[in-house]
């Protein structure tokens, strides 16, 4: 969708089109609700909470990845990332450094993988494609490496806190990890929408050469821009750790998909200049629950797959009706 | 305006996000003493993971036979060997109030948390296959790999009438049950076997048949005409070392090989003579004890806190007797339909 011409129109289309994530998340919720047995099962604190926390990791990469597919790229290296800084982050701590350097480290890996895309990607004029698949393997290797081809074993720490479930049969207290996503959630909703920085983003996405006619400095908005997002995979892969109580290296392998998607179900385009934060939590959020709900109705892990898989090209598909409607 | 509509999914959610907080507690209390209980493998699709499923399956069976009314729930992690996949099936069953959990821990350490959340929401664990670093589940039943690698240790020793140039190939770095059975391997050879001599144990096969064939040819490119006798701890290096020695027309006896685990191709070689020797675990009954140890805990029973599901060794001279028989093939069909 380019950018709304009319006043009223637009903010309709708009409405319509960040209504239509929620509407699949009650779709979905419905579903389960339907079999009595689930029900009673699905609607409790512990499962919410369960949720929500297994929704964490995805959403926090799904802040980042909605910055870099409304700028018009993608990014195919967030899963080898996020391996990549919980392995670094339970190597500082093996090593005795604290548990505020680990985190540091950890964030800052994942910027660093970021910045080294976005130089790479503006500098080179490349695909951001071909140059985030070829990162994948760089950062997935460089995180066997590193823990030489095992689990690193971290000692205890405040970081384990992060992703604890505290009480795990009421839904309050929330773990740490669900809060601090859903305040970053909310830090960048409003860049995206109140900053110069988030509408130059959505106008690269929707017209690249239009933004640079402009006088928007797209190469540096794009290095900007992979680097912050590295840094929200970064942070994912600091969930990541906290969850495993290890740093993994084989983990997450095709994380980016699941983000892909999650971004995708919440509206945003592959082509660029459209999406929103609120729309890609919420495609998270749908997907956690469709997981969730296919294992509690005993449903095997393939029907899973195909069920997901079915929805991804739905929301799309929805998303593709939708637009040509608004744009009569 | 515009920025706000945008946050309003946001705000509808949290309000979604606050349901159901009236209906929780009330439904762990039981219905007429029927279980229902989940058991979670590191993977779906190995053989080895089928007849824990059958074990699991024929627990059901019995149990409902006798009149105890127990239902198995069989789910692995939705990718295969994946730690946080484990960790979420862990944590919908225990949101789903399961009435127990048979678990096969992927990692020994990143488990743990998930496992003893479920114990404090009153969700009994017991873990079968690799060990938890934790005292709070129920029981551990599993294969003793210790023993597994000094059977393994004693066939070869015997085939090499205590002489000879062995190689171990080992399976991967941090694999807590194949690090067993290479370590009582070698220490059988040590004791009871002081001149047989060791001379390559650093090698790993990695995970696949592929990556374990690549390590044997590079292993018999080297030792292959010093090698006399050759072990490896489970079914991907077992078939693969077997292979490779084929390659170069060592097999059949000339190099003598032990290996571990019932995989069909590892049993068709046991079988025409390439190989001498497997240890084969009982994985169904390791599936079947793991849920008669949760029912027994859940009707009150004490439960030990360590059950060994054994080891034997099979051996071509040995395949054809009964009880044998029944771990190299094992009725898998009986109980799954597929």
């Amino acid at each position: 969708m380019s950018p709304p011409a009319r006043f009223k129109s637009g903010d309709v289309a708009r409405f319509l089109n960040s209504i239509g994530p929620v509407f699949g998340l009650m779709l979905v919720v419905g579903l389960f609700s339907l079999s009595a047995e689930v029900r009673t099962h699905f609607f409790t604190g512990t499962n919410c909470k369960v949720i929500l926390l297994q929704t964490v990791i995805v959403s926090i990469g799904a802040l980042g990845m909605t910055l870099i597919i409304v700028s018009g790229g993608i990014d195919l290296s967030v899963g080898s990332a996020v391996a990549l800084a919980s392995v670094v982050g339970a190597t500082a701590l093996v090593n005795g450094h604290s548990a505020a350097t680990a985190i540091a480290l950890t964030v800052g890996v994942g910027a660093g993988i970021g910045l080294v895309n976005g130089l790479v990607i503006a500098g080179l004029r490349m695909m951001p494609f071909i140059v985030t698949l070829g990162m994948m393997g760089v950062a997935r290797g460089t995180a066997k490496w590193l823990a030489g081809n095992k689990t690193v074993n971290a000692p205890k720490s405040s970081i384990n806190n992060l992703m604890d479930m505290l009480d795990p049969l009421h839904f309050f207290p929330l773990p740490l990890g669900v809060w601090i996503a859903a305040v970053l959630a909310v830090i960048m909703a409003v860049v995206m929408q109140r900053t110069i920085f988030g509408r130059y983003l959505f106008a690269i996405g929707s017209n690249e050469a239009t933004a640079r006619l402009c006088g928007i400095r797209v190469g540096l908005m794009k290095i900007a821009t992979y680097a912050l997002a590295g840094a929200f995979f970064g942070v994912s892969g600091l969930m990541q750790m906290s969850r495993l109580a290890v740093g993994d290296p084989t983990v997450a392998i095709g994380l980016e998909l699941d983000i892909i998607a999650a971004v995708v179900i919440g509206g945003a385009s592959l082509n660029g200049g459209t999406g929103s934060i609120s729309g890609s939590i919420i495609g998270a959020l749908i997907m956690a629950v469709l997981k969730s709900g296919s294992q509690q109705m005993n449903w095997p892990n393939y029907v899973q797959e195909i069920i997901i898989g079915i929805v991804i090209i739905l929301a799309v598909a929805l998303d593709k009706f939708r637009q040509r409607k608004t744009a009569l | 305006m515009k920025s706000i509509l945008n946050l309003l999914p946001l705000f509808v959610f949290l309000g979604l996000a606050g349901c159901g907080r009236q209906s929780e507690g009330g439904s762990a209390t039981s219905e007429a003493k029927s279980y229902t209980i989940a058991v979670i493998p590191k993977g779906t699709t190995h053989e080895f993971w089928k007849s824990i499923h059958a074990g699991a399956v024929k627990a059901e069976q019995e149990l409902n036979g006798k009149g105890i009314k127990t239902e198995i729930i069989w789910k692995g992690p939705l990718k295969e060997d994946d730690r946080d996949q484990q960790i979420q099936v862990v944590e919908n069953f225990m949101s789903r109030r399961v009435s127990g959990l048979v678990l096969a821990p992927l990692d020994s350490q990143a488990l743990v948390a998930p496992v003893e959340n479920a114990i404090k929401a009153k969700v009994p664990v017991v873990i079968i296959d690799s060990d938890l670093k934790s005292d709070q589940y129920v029981s551990f039943v599993a294969t003793d790999n210790y023993k597994g690698g000094q059977l393994a240790g004693e066939r070869l020793g015997q085939l090499l009438g205590g002489k000879g140039n062995v190689i171990l190939l080992r399976y991967a770095v941090g694999s807590a049950s194949t690090e067993a059975r290479e370590s009582g391997f070698l220490d059988t050879l040590k004791t009871k076997f002081p001149s047989v001599k060791l001379i390559s144990s650093d090698q790993y096969a990695g995970p696949t048949r592929e990556t374990g064939y690549q390590a044997s040819q590079n292993l018999l490119n080297r030792f292959g005409d010093q090698v006399n006798g050759i072990f490896c701890p489970c079914e991907p290096p077992t078939i693969a070392m077997a292979k490779a020695l084929r390659d170069i027309g060592k097999a059949g006896g000339k190099v003598k090989m032990v290996g571990f685990d019932s995989g069909s191709q590892s049993v068709a070689d046991l079988k025409n003579g390439d190989v001498q020797g497997l240890v084969v675990q009982n994985p169904i009954l390791m599936g079947y004890l793991g849920v008669l140890t949760m029912v027994k805990n859940l009707q009150g029973g004490k439960v030990e806190n360590r059950i060994d599901t054994g080891v034997v060794l099979a051996t071509p001279e040995n395949m054809e007797q009964p009880e044998i028989k029944e771990l190299l093939y094992p009725p898998i069909a009986k109980y799954l339909k597929e």
